[in-house]
């Protein structure tokens, strides 16, 4: 995908390998002198050809090959994965799997977004901010390992529930950790919103109106930053999210000081709903027998990743292996508004804008072939694209 | 001026390689640069680098192949290098390192000084625009706009002593205070210094010009191997003879070792503290706040010493 509103002009690249960027991905910035004229991206420098993939995997394969699509979201994906395989099936999971479902879902958000803050602070130059969230985030991996075993891959779900139970042992150290961050989450705020010169870097930098968030299609955070009351959690409740309702997290100034506040606001959230489960946590089964072979027909499945809207569609035709997965992750929503949105502003403001959108770039490449010219635009079949990877390359090496 | 004899040749031979300029400066100056990254490690909560790493990373530096680029004049390449560090060496046989009797001393040494201290700066923006590098060249246009945002407040600031003792020679200005601490009745000067040295040596928050995260490297994003040693052993030497320069001309003279590293020791201190606690400014917040604050505050410093 790559929209040009590039002129010719000095051009900054910054990727596909930069200190800025920790996944592949191309950014074109135009300049004149410290001043953006004009931005482009282009990706696909990470595609993996997932989607392809799970069309030759059973489907409880493909729990495993989906979970990996995204290394900060994994829980969410395969959670995604199960709750459509689910539908399809027509199976009801346990009400203490979809608890423990969405306990995971919320110490994910909570991992993630320390994670972005401290990347926020870094690409602004505030390297203690940083260093403080990050040692402060191994508190949620810390726990996280404890419920699973492990930090980033959980692979807590299974087709029919969730593989770990916990105990009171891990209610207790949850409930720790969960009260020492409330208090670290409380000190960021105060200090992302009294630092004097971090808030030269964030305030007024970036700021998207509600009716630009709208149609740029922004979702999750970015949006809710600019005052768009969408999250999926509550248009749409899954899982265990009817009994654990969430409060939405709003902010109407739209720029990167409100993008901040606005996540870390939803940490207090993720606390209190965490809290809640934790109290509340429904007795029974953890999974329920799911049958090897997915009855026919297809579904769409919404869920709020850390990053915001989470789209999977899924489609069986009566086999062991689904006929299609298409996976629409948040970032691809979000990119655009950071090509808009850098215009005009200092070449400095352009790794805080685009992080203010916490990129996550490998779970977003795809192939589409869009012909600007004729306005059509169409997918290529897995042999055509196979005949142009292998021309391409011989006709690189002559 | 005494006269050229073999014993004096001999003895000016040291003072320039050896002690206390040349090897002894160079090797201060990885100290204080280790110093610098694990204090600053330090208050990150990070463990930082173990006392020999700025040392390990030079000689790895010296060993390694360098790379020059295309299209870039080779002379200036190889150069600008040599001339960054030798200016900052030289700046350093004027100020009282560890104390010692500075080994040359005549009247106006200290516009050499500073002089000698700009060299490295305008170095690095000279070797930044020397390549086709964007990086480089955006790096190299951030660090020539921020040397002309604080090198005359860093100048006027360092000329307040100076002003107050009427004299333009280091030692007969610390001779002249005699003792007294020029930065309880100058204080605006010495804080205008101190940020400025930061300035000088693009340490956070003044590292636009070099903020990864934007440009990779800035003006040196081309360099590697040797050149790249000898800019980052500039900055080391020129880290050290900074710190001197504003203990001798505000803290009340430095008279031995002891009240030397005590002296420069505390300006680190104070440099670290506010490398950890400040956000990178933009390169126009930086200036702005050079001229609209700092040059005017010095101004002001000005008026009060000459009124009085």
């Amino acid at each position: 995908m790559e929209k040009q509103t590039t002129t010719h002009s000095f051009i900054v690249p910054i990727g596909p390998q930069h200190p800025a960027l920790k996944e592949p991905s191309h950014f074109r910035i135009a300049v004149d002198g410290e001043i953006v004229t004009g931005a482009s991206v282009r990706l696909g420098y990470a595609h993996r050809g997932i989607e392809k993939a799970t069309e030759s995997r059973t489907w409880i394969q493909n729990l495993y090959l989906l979970e990996r699509i995204c290394g900060i979201c994994s829980h969410i994906h395969g959670m995604a994965y199960c709750l459509a395989v689910e539908r399809l099936a027509q199976v009801d999971v346990p009400a203490r799997a979809q608890a423990i479902r969405v306990l995971f879902a919320e110490l994910e958000r909570i991992h993630s977004h320390l994670l972005w803050l401290g990347v926020a602070a870094h690409e602004a130059g505030f390297d203690t901010l940083f260093m403080y969230s990050w040692r402060d985030r191994e508190t949620v991996m810390d726990i996280l390992e404890q419920l699973s075993g492990n930090r980033v891959n959980y692979s807590a779900n299974v087709l029919g529930g969730v593989k770990f139970d916990v105990d009171q042992l891990c209610i207790e150290s949850i409930l720790t950790g969960i009260d020492f961050l409330e208090e670290r989450t409380q000190y960021y705020l105060k200090v992302v919103s009294t630092d004097a010169l971090f808030l030269q870097r964030t305030r007024g930098i970036g700021t998207m109106s509600r009716r630009q968030a709208e149609v740029l299609g922004t979702v999750g955070p970015t949006a809710r930053a600019s005052g768009v009351d969408r999250d999926i959690r509550i248009e749409a409740p899954y899982a265990a999210y009817n009994q654990f309702p969430i409060q939405l997290t709003l902010d109407d100034k739209g720029d990167l000081e409100a993008r901040v506040l606005v996540r870390l606001r939803e940490l207090f959230e993720s606390y209190r709903v965490i809290r809640q489960i934790l109290s509340d946590l429904p007795p029974g089964d953890l999974t329920v027998r799911m049958p090897r072979r997915i009855q026919q027909g297809e579904t769409v499945l919404r869920v709020e990743a850390p990053r915001g809207e989470l789209f999977y569609f899924v489609r069986s035709n009566g086999s062991d292996m689904p006929e299609r997965i298409k996976v629409r992750t948040p970032t691809i929503c979000n990119l655009l508004s950071v090509v808009k949105l850098a215009v005009g502003h200092q070449l400095a403001d352009v790794p805080m804008i685009l992080v203010g959108i916490d990129p996550c770039f490998s779970c977003n490449d795809r192939t589409v072939i869009v012909d600007r010219a004729n306005e059509t635009s169409r997918q290529w079949s897995w042999k055509e694209l196979r005949q142009y990877g292998s021309t391409y390359y011989q006709q690189r090496a002559t | 001026m005494e006269a050229p004899t073999i014993s004096n040749e001999l003895r000016n031979l040291f003072s320039l390689v050896l002690f206390p300029g040349g090897c002894f400066l160079i090797l201060l100056g990885l100290s204080y640069e280790w110093v610098d990254r694990k204090l600053l490690a330090r208050f990150q909560n990070r463990i930082g680098p173990r006392w020999f790493q700025p040392l390990a990373d030079t000689l790895k530096l010296l060993a390694k192949e360098e790379v020059v680029p295309e299209n870039v004049d080779l002379r200036l390449f190889v150069g600008l290098p040599i001339v960054a560090l030798t200016g900052a060496l030289t700046a350093g046989l004027y100020v009282p390192i560890l104390g010692v009797k500075t080994a040359f001393s005549f009247s106006g040494d200290l516009i050499v000084t500073l002089y000698m201290l700009s060299l490295l700066t305008l170095c690095m923006g000279l070797a930044g625009a020397n390549t086709l590098d964007r990086f480089s060249l955006i790096g190299a246009t951030r660090t020539l706009t921020q040397l002309f945002s604080y090198e005359s407040p860093f100048l006027l600031a360092l000329l307040g002593p100076a002003l107050f003792s009427s004299n333009w020679q280091i030692s007969e200005i610390a001779a002249s205070a005699g003792g007294r601490w020029l930065l309880l009745t100058q204080p605006i000067g010495f804080l205008v210094a101190i940020i400025a040295l930061m300035g000088k040596l693009e340490l956070p928050p003044f590292d636009a010009p070099e903020a990864e995260t934007e440009i990779v490297a800035g003006a040196l994003t081309e360099y590697s191997g040797r050149g790249l040693a000898l800019f980052r052993l500039g900055k080391g030497v020129e880290l050290v003879v900074g710190l001197t320069l504003i203990s001798v001309l505000y803290l009340g003279g430095i008279a031995d070792p002891l009240t030397f590293l005590i002296k420069t020791m505390a300006l680190l201190f104070i440099i670290v503290v506010l490398q950890a606690l400040l956000t990178r400014l933009r390169i126009d917040q930086t200036v702005g706040l050079w001229w609209r604050y700092g040059a005017l505050l010095v101004l002001l410093q000005w008026f009060v010493i000459i009124l009085l």
